[in-house]
């Protein structure tokens, strides 16, 4: 792992490397940054986080579920993304995640209300172990050379085409075709970008 | 501030940068706030008489940013994101998780963007540093940005404006308008006065 690394204004090491779980997986030269960044850290997959090399995942939150599991190429650039994983991602080589974006392949909920009161009741104190209702769950997939903005959401399910551009702020609930750029809530399609 | 440039309430144990000028009657809440600072300018930053940043606000300027807060500007916890110019005017009110960005920090090419990503692991701090164009950010006086919005690069906010949460401001907004929506449109005008 890399050196922490400061600017001439900071005392402290202002990307500090962080040790991660035994079920995570780093490449050669990729940093882990952030005192948050495995503390919702929850899966028991083997292998539950792979990463690749050189990558750079500045206070990124790795949120992920008990069987979640998440997938990261090579050379990407993710700060303070919110990985939100109950199920899988599969992220590419060279994605850059931008400052406060999150990505999330689950609803957290289930949508009808009696189920919902379940859910709620299963995750008090009072559920005592009671098994939650079934939660839709669907595996995220950005394929190589995506750019995603700050403060983008991605939902479930989703998959970002080959080079698309997600400007910052996007709410994607579809998939995005290889190469466009998109913006809005919800996200459409505004040009191209190669 | 002390002399030393350090914050007598700061939990960080930062100073403030030499090149950055901040009013006697400013109030900087932390030095952590220019943890990815890193303007070559001789006024990196101008924080005006009354102005006032919060937790969360960053100055995440480049080697030739510049940004300037105006007159009593409250800014609660902004993301600066600026190679070039961003201005905060007088009496504007910035809420939490605005993002203020005059560039993309990597190039819209896919090739010249795969280029800067295998260049940001050689460097200390990590971080993406391309030259790509960027285009001012002007936030006129009396503007209130709500929480979450981002505001894009070449946009000007124009005098007295309000932005609504959670919107993306894409293009110009004119003086004296209420704007929402991502993209975000002119929802209502406001009188001046």
């Amino acid at each position: 792992m890399s050196e922490p690394s400061s600017t001439p204004h900071s005392p402290r090491p202002v990307q500090r490397a962080q040790v991660p779980p035994a079920n995570v997986r780093l490449g050669p030269n990729t940093l882990v940054t952030g005192e948050l960044s495995f503390k919702r850290f929850l899966s028991n997959e083997p292998d539950a986080l792979v990463i690749g090399s050189h990558c750079t995942m500045d206070g990124v939150h790795f949120a992920l579920g008990e069987k979640g599991r998440v997938q990261i190429g090579n050379y990407c650039y993710f700060t303070n993304a919110v990985l939100l994983c109950e199920l899988e991602m599969r992220i590419g080589n060279y994605v850059v995640i931008g400052w406060n974006a999150t990505i999330a392949d689950t609803d957290f909920h289930p949508l009808k209300p009696a189920e919902r009161i379940a859910d709620a009741i299963a995750c008090s104190p009072l559920g005592q172990g009671r098994p939650r209702p079934e939660i839709p769950k669907r595996p995220v997939t950005i394929e190589d050379d995506v750019w995603i903005g700050p403060n983008a959401t991605l939902l479930k399910g989703v998959r970002i085409g080959t080079g698309a551009f997600i400007e910052a702020g996007s709410l994607v609930t579809r998939d995005v075709p290889a190469h466009a750029r998109i913006m809005g809530n919800p996200a459409q399609v505004i040009g191209e970008v190669r | 501030m002390n002399p030393d440039r350090t914050l007598p309430w700061d939990w960080y144990p930062g100073r403030i940068p030499e090149n950055v000028a901040v009013d006697d009657m400013a109030y900087v809440e932390t030095t952590y706030s220019f943890c990815f600072f890193r303007s070559q300018l001789p006024r990196g930053v101008e924080i005006g008489p009354g102005a006032s940043t919060y937790l969360g606000t960053m100055f995440d300027v480049g080697p030739h940013g510049r940004v300037k807060l105006g007159k009593c500007a409250l800014v609660h916890g902004a993301r600066i994101i600026c190679d070039s110019e961003i201005i905060i005017g007088d009496y504007a009110l910035l809420s939490w998780n605005v993002v203020l960005m005059d560039t993309y920090r990597v190039s819209f090419n896919v090739v010249e963007r795969r280029k800067e990503l295998e260049r940001v692991p050689t460097r200390q701090p990590r971080l993406a540093e391309a030259d790509v164009p960027a285009r001012p950010v002007r936030i006129e006086r009396n503007v209130w940005i709500g929480f979450d919005s981002c505001v894009l690069p070449g946009v000007t906010i124009g005098e007295g404006s309000v932005v609504g949460a959670r919107s993306v401001v894409a293009e110009d907004v004119p003086p004296y308008a209420v704007v929402a929506g991502n993209p975000a449109r002119v929802i209502r005008r406001l009188e001046n006065g």
